[in-house]
């Protein structure tokens, strides 16, 4: 069994869990807008482009694109920001010592759409729960 | 209690953790591959490989009348056979070759099939080796098999040719001074790999192909090293943690009974 968080890294623990409830979020919403950019590029075989010669924002096939691609800006971002997540995953399982089979299941949140949603409330709560296992030992040692 | 306490690398020889080694090692193996992949990826290369360019290929299948020179075929080693027009043979001046600054011949040869290409065939020191390099072309022609680099044609401007200099290869201009109607034309020319006698060879190098660099592909490459370090430092941390627990379940016992101390 994993031996859980030390005591003097319980304030590191909470701030970590913050950071990770938003980087889960960030990876969350980029992962549901890489899949809907999945349907509209394999799909309907367009890409989503910013600043073309006609508007704003408008489809248009790959090749013609001649603005910006944000399909593919959308494809970048997600991939960094998965790479974030991954950060965020790593800091908190080291500190709370988990096993690593958590680790992989945190990691799966930036790759299953909407897991990450699940996770951004129960990951904190599980996170939470080893706090308080970690505090209630370190009293039983102290007395 | 620390004699009892197994040592970091008495658990790092146990089987499961060599095990996870050889794992860990295998997937950094991996990510140091796709590393790779990606590095390869971020230099795009705009011209044609070396390797393409430095074989002799046909022109036929490179290049067409009446269409310029495309990019991935610049500088083209090519070969074809030709028939030179004996009054077509023009001297191009200030044209540099290793040995300094000097003349350039350059003949009309008919190819086989009809169009005329431009064919850039020597260097002389002066003029007056370039005329005599000429009569003597006009008595004994170039051979007709011919091999050379099939280069893009020279911009016209750059010459002050309404005061009769030329010292550029601009075959538009070419076909205006031949005495022989083109049945079409190559949209570049070729610089003959063998000069003809009384002349010398025009250096020709081959091509310099322009590389770009692909940043983000270069981010992913150091991303999938970073990741290749991270999977050997995971090893580390997992036996640490075990290493960490059966020291921790010591210590425990330790406090729970001290006639273990």
């Amino acid at each position: 069994m994993p031996i859980g968080p030390r005591p003097a890294d319980i304030p590191r623990i909470r701030r970590a869990i913050s950071v990770y409830k938003v980087s889960s979020i960030i990876t969350g919403t980029f992962l549901l807008l890489l899949c809907a950019a999945m349907v509209t590029r394999y799909g309907f075989g367009v890409d989503l482009q910013l600043f073309g010669p006609y508007g704003f924002m408008y489809f248009e096939q790959k090749e013609l694109i001649t603005g910006i691609n944000f399909t593919t800006v959308v494809l970048i971002a997600h991939g960094w920001l998965y790479v974030l997540y991954l950060g965020t995953d790593f800091v908190l399982w080291r500190l709370i010592r988990w096993s690593f089979g958590r680790f992989l299941f945190i990691a799966l949140g930036g790759v299953i759409p909407l897991l990450s949603f699940f996770l951004e409330r129960r990951v904190p709560a599980q996170a939470e729960a080893a706090i308080t296992r970690a505090s209630a030992t370190a009293e039983r040692v102290t007395v | 209690m620390s004699d009892r306490a197994p040592s970091f690398w008495v658990i790092a020889r146990r089987p499961r953790w060599i095990g996870a080694l050889v794992l860990c090692l295998a997937i950094a193996g991996g990510f140091a591959a796709l590393g790779q992949w990606q590095l390869a990826r971020s230099f795009d290369a705009g011209a044609a490989p070396v390797e393409q360019t430095e074989t002799v290929r046909p022109l036929s299948a490179i290049g067409e009348p009446q269409r310029p020179v495309a990019a991935d075929t610049t500088g083209q080693l090519v070969r074809f056979e030709a028939e030179f027009v004996p009054d077509d043979y023009v001297v191009l001046s200030d044209r540099i070759n290793l040995s300094g600054p000097g003349f350039w011949v350059v003949g009309h040869a008919v190819v086989d099939d009809g169009p005329s290409m431009a064919v850039a065939l020597g260097w002389a020191a002066t003029a007056d080796d370039a005329a005599a390099a000429i009569a003597e072309l006009q008595q004994d022609p170039p051979p007709r098999a011919m091999e050379g680099r099939y280069l893009p044609t020279e911009s016209p401007q750059e010459t002050d040719f309404e005061n009769g200099q030329r010292s550029v290869l601009a075959v538009p201009e070419l076909i205006n001074l031949w005495s022989v109607t083109p049945d079409g034309v190559y949209g570049g020319y070729v610089l003959a790999a063998d000069a003809p006698a009384g002349l010398d060879e025009i250096d020709s190098p081959r091509p310099i192909s322009e590389v770009s660099l692909n940043l983000l592909n270069v981010f992913y490459a150091i991303e999938w090293v970073i990741f290749a370090g991270f999977a050997i430092f995971l090893w580390y941390r997992l036996v640490r943690d075990a290493w960490e627990e059966e020291t921790a379940e010591e210590a425990e016992e330790s406090l729970l009974d001290p006639a273990v101390e």
